[in-house]
């Protein structure tokens, strides 16, 4: 009951309140109609309750308290019947009364719905006020009013977020003492602007100062307000935190600014360094590294660094370069092994135990370390570093970790590409200084380049080995090709098989090129164009004749030698045939003498052959000593005037003495001109030469002698029927040693010098000797001996 | 045969001296028969192959460097139809090889020329003390 009292005790009172007019009514009526009074005289009392009763209580209340007072008036008239009392005027009385009351609850309708009107209206105004207020707090912006001097004097909660002060404490501070020291002026200016008119809107982007001492990038806007004449110029201030968007502007920059590098570097050693500040500079960060996997060690080493000019994460790449960090230890190390980015946005919360990465400095705050992946394998990390706790975003992971790929994939391709460079360059290299010529040939036998070696070695311009040189070339190719049973040039693969040439330069000289010629196949291993090496082989090939002919000569000197020697060994035993032979004689007959007991005959007879074989010994001696003379050179001439044709008659006369079995003949030209030469020496040709036909012919025959005259010399013939020189001995019977043993002849006694030494003696006085020989028909010996010049004259006239 | 018994039992030792040499024949023919020999003579080797078939010499000085065919050939041709006969071999062709040569080529003697003439005498006397045995 108790909570219900409160309103009981109301709607006791509205009800007392209600009832009170009534009361006083009847009250009123009462004292009249006791007071038997004049119900006009009343009336005031009730015209005072109905007024009251209109001002208090409601319409229909005010009527009723209205019509009982009317009852009230008209009731002593009508009622109690006094006479006394009018009942015009009270009747009158009773309508004022009601009407008063009608009037007056009018009225107070009226005034009543105008008050409530009034306050309906100041409940909206309130109201929007309110969300406005709501809205200017809720905005992204902050928003203020400030004085023309930058003065706050309204600011809404964001703006106090963005200067990352309090209310109160924005308060106490202008718009110029949150701006950044670099940006002072260019507000101050723009305050200036704005105070005299000339501006009516400003717009840039500045930074703000936190109370930490840090900055936050903004936009601002200042912009008059509408003069107003309460206050002089004020000022809005809208403020936008650019933070985020800026973040994202680096965030995109850095990209760009990697992606530049990457495309612009041609090795990634090269780029590393511009890679590392482009990521720390952007992306504002103190210390950059990278971490490259030694295959050989696994382990991690610095190759490189970056760090800010200034700053506590000074130092640090330097003592990461001494280390060398396996997979699994401290931040990079796990990066390495799990592949994906990770960062510590605070070491302060990281314990020591879990850093391990002793080249960490307490100054440092946060690291973070991005795998650089080719192929799903790690090949590197790179570490970023700063002084400064600061959380990665996701857009800052996601960014992160595709540039970790495209360095990476950028560093093998540039290892790659260094290695293709490389290889190109020095293919170039071998090209262009090449000292042997290469062409290249199209499939269809077009030269398609020539180097500069084989276009020297040629001397021709490319134009005219294009034109008219490589198909000459090409023809040539295939002709010498053929012969050694090879495949034409284009006759689809060739396998690097060799042909030589001959070829002609642009200067006329004559080359041997040795040509080799390599199909190189494209995609689909068809050949795509051939590749012909050119080598100048003409001083090879000249060598290796040279060789073959020095080689050939030195095979037949070796020949020459071995015959000499075996001739040598052939002379010895011929010689100590023929002296043992003779000593036989001579020691058997000497031998016989001295032992005694001989008859007078007998010793004059053995005398005798002991003196021919002597005299023998002796011939084949001088023989020797002569022919050694000879060809030693040690022969002197003893020239003079001789008589050719003397000479052989002696010569006949004194073989036709001695060999009965042979016929001599003479067919002596008379006008034969008196030689030149050594009379001893021409009459040991001409012995020597009658002595052979006389032995060389053994039954008999005719030995015929004739000299004439042949230009400027005399020709002797020595011509016999005898034995004949077999065909495979006439062209050695001028050597030494050599005699035609065969047959008959082959008991024919001599030395095996005579002839050599004859053709030796011919040849001093510069003649020659030949022979004429068919076997069982006989041999003729000619030679020449010049004609005296200074004799041609008398001999000519002596023979006229 | 009576005739050849005849003529192994009754006639002296003969030796059929075979050079192309005058000089050698007249020495050898002097000096064997001085010593009691019966000397034959041939002026080279197949005038040698028919003398010794023809008069059955008892022994033979052979000369190497003759016309025709030579002693060596001489002496094969005789071997093979009288193996027994002795034939020593004299000539001039006196290297040390010659000797090993002429001995391979059947040689039962070699007699180096020029010879002391004993030297000559005590090897054919030598056969002929041996073909009287």
């Amino acid at each position: 009951m108790l909570p219900e009292s409160p309103s009981t005790s109301a709607w006791t009172r509205g009800l007392a309140r209600r009832a009170t007019p009534f009361a006083a009514v009847a009250v009123i009526f009462a004292v009249q109609a006791l007071a038997d009074g004049n119900p006009v005289l009343a009336f005031p009392l009730y015209l005072a309750v109905v007024l009251l009763a209109s001002l208090q209580l409601g319409r229909v209340e005010s009527l009723a308290v209205a019509a009982l007072a009317a009852v009230a008036i008209l009731i002593p008239p009508l009622v109690l019947g006094a006479q006394t009392v009018d009942l015009a005027p009270v009747g009158l009385l009773a309508a004022v009364l009601v009407a008063v009351a009608a009037a007056l609850s009018e009225l107070r309708r009226q005034a009543r719905d105008a008050a409530a009107k009034a306050r309906q209206d100041a409940a909206g105004v309130l109201a929007r006020e309110q969300r406005f207020r709501t809205m200017l707090d809720i905005a992204p912006t902050g928003f203020a009013l400030t004085d023309p001097d930058g003065r706050w004097s309204l600011v809404n909660d964001r703006l106090c977020e963005i200067a990352g002060r309090t209310r109160d404490e924005v308060m106490h501070v202008s718009l110029g003492e949150i701006t950044a020291d670099a940006d002072r002026k260019v507000l101050d200016e723009a305050l200036a602007l704005l105070r005299s008119g000339d501006l009516q809107l400003w717009e840039a982007e500045i930074a703000t100062v936190l109370p930490d001492g840090g900055q936050r990038p903004v936009a601002i806007a200042i912009s008059k307000m509408p003069a107003q004449p309460t206050d002089a110029t004020s000022l809005l201030v809208q403020l936008t935190d650019i933070s985020e968007r800026r973040r994202v502007d680096r965030l995109r920059e850095c990209l760009v600014a990697v992606r530049q590098v990457i495309v612009s570097s041609l090795s990634w050693e090269q780029a590393m360094p511009q890679l590392l500040s482009a990521l720390a500079v952007h992306l504002e960060w103190e210390a950059a590294m990278h971490w490259a996997v030694d295959q050989e060690r696994r382990t991690l080493r610095v190759r490189h660094g970056w760090q800010a000019e200034t700053g506590s994460a000074r130092g640090l790449v330097e003592r990461s370069r001494g280390l060398s960090i396996v997979e699994g230890q401290g931040l990079v190390g796990r990066v390495w092994r799990s592949g994906v980015l990770a960062a510590e946005p605070d070491l302060e919360h990281v314990s020591d135990a879990e850093r391990l990465d002793m080249a960490y400095t307490p100054d440092l705050r946060s690291v973070l370390a991005v795998p650089l992946v080719e192929g799903g394998a790690v090949i590197g990390v790179i570490e970023l570093a700063s002084t400064r706790a600061r959380a990665v975003r996701d857009d800052e992971v996601t960014a992160l970790a595709t540039l970790g790929v495209e360095i990476g994939q950028f560093i093998r391709r540039s290892d790659v590409g260094q290695a293709l460079r490389r290889s190109e360059a020095d293919h170039r290299a071998i090209y262009e200084r090449s000292p042997i010529g290469i062409a290249r040939i199209s499939a269809e036998g077009e030269l398609v380049e020539a180097n500069p070696a084989l276009l020297s070695m040629l001397e021709h311009d490319f134009e005219t080995m294009h034109e008219n040189t490589w198909p000459e070339l090409l023809h040539a190719y295939d002709q010498a090709a053929s012969r050694h049973r090879a495949a034409p040039l284009l006759a689809g693969i060739t396998d690097g098989s060799t042909v030589q040439i001959r070829a002609a330069t642009g200067s006329g000289n004559w080359l041997w090129l040795q040509l080799t010629a390599t199909s190189i196949p494209d995609a689909n291993g068809r050949p795509e164009h051939v590749l012909l090496m050119i080598e100048d082989v003409t001083a090879v090939r000249d060598t290796s004749d040279k060789l073959a002919e020095a080689l050939e000569s030195q095979r037949a000197a070796n020949a020459n030698l071995e015959k000499l020697d075996k001739t040598k060994t052939e002379f010895l035993s011929i010689v100590s045939h023929e002296f043992r032979t003779a000593l036989t004689g001579i020691q058997g007959f000497s031998e016989l003498i001295r032992d005694g007991g001989l008859e007078p005959d007998e010793v004059r007879a053995y005398g005798g052959y002991i003196f021919n074989d002597a005299d023998r010994v002796n011939r084949l001696i001088g023989d020797m000593l002569d022919l050694d003379r000879m060809e030693s050179g040690r022969m002197t001439m003893r020239s003079g005037d001789v008589d050719i044709n003397e000479v052989l008659s002696e010569a006949m006369t004194r073989a036709a003495g001695s060999a009965t079995t042979v016929e001599f003949k003479a067919d002596l030209d008379p006008r034969l001109p008196i030689v030149s030469g050594d009379r001893d020496r021409l009459i040991q040709v001409v012995s020597n030469l009658v002595n052979n036909a006389v032995k060389y012919s053994p039954d008999g025959g005719t030995v015929t002698l004739s000299t004439r005259t042949e230009g400027n010399y005399a020709l002797v013939s020595v011509t016999d029927t005898g034995l004949g020189i077999p065909p495979d001995e006439i062209g050695h019977v001028f050597e030494r040693f050599r005699r035609v043993r065969t047959g008959a002849a082959q008991s024919i006694p001599g030395t095996g010098l005579g002839l050599t030494i004859v053709k030796q003696i011919v040849e001093m006085h510069g003649g020659r000797i030949w022979v004429e020989s068919a076997v069982g028909h006989g041999s003729a010996f000619h030679f020449t001996i010049p004609l005296a010049a200074a004799n041609l004259t008398p001999l000519q006239l002596r023979h006229a | 045969m009576p005739e050849g018994i005849d003529a192994a039992t009754t006639r002296p030792f003969t030796v059929l001296v075979a050079d192309d040499n005058d000089v050698a024949q007249r020495l050898c023919k002097r000096v064997l028969e001085k010593a009691g020999f019966g000397v034959l003579i041939a002026a080279d080797g197949l005038q040698a192959v028919d003398t010794a078939f023809r008069e059955r010499p008892s022994m033979i000085l052979m000369d190497v460097a003759m016309p025709g065919i030579d002693g060596l050939e001489a002496m094969r041709r005789i071997k093979t139809e009288m193996p027994s006969l002795p034939i020593v071999i004299a000539s001039a062709h006196s290297m040390a090889s010659d000797r090993e040569r002429f001995l391979a080529a059947g040689a039962d003697n070699v007699l180096s020329k020029p010879f002391r003439l004993a030297d000559l005498i005590s090897i054919v006397e030598a056969l002929a003390a041996a073909a009287k045995q």
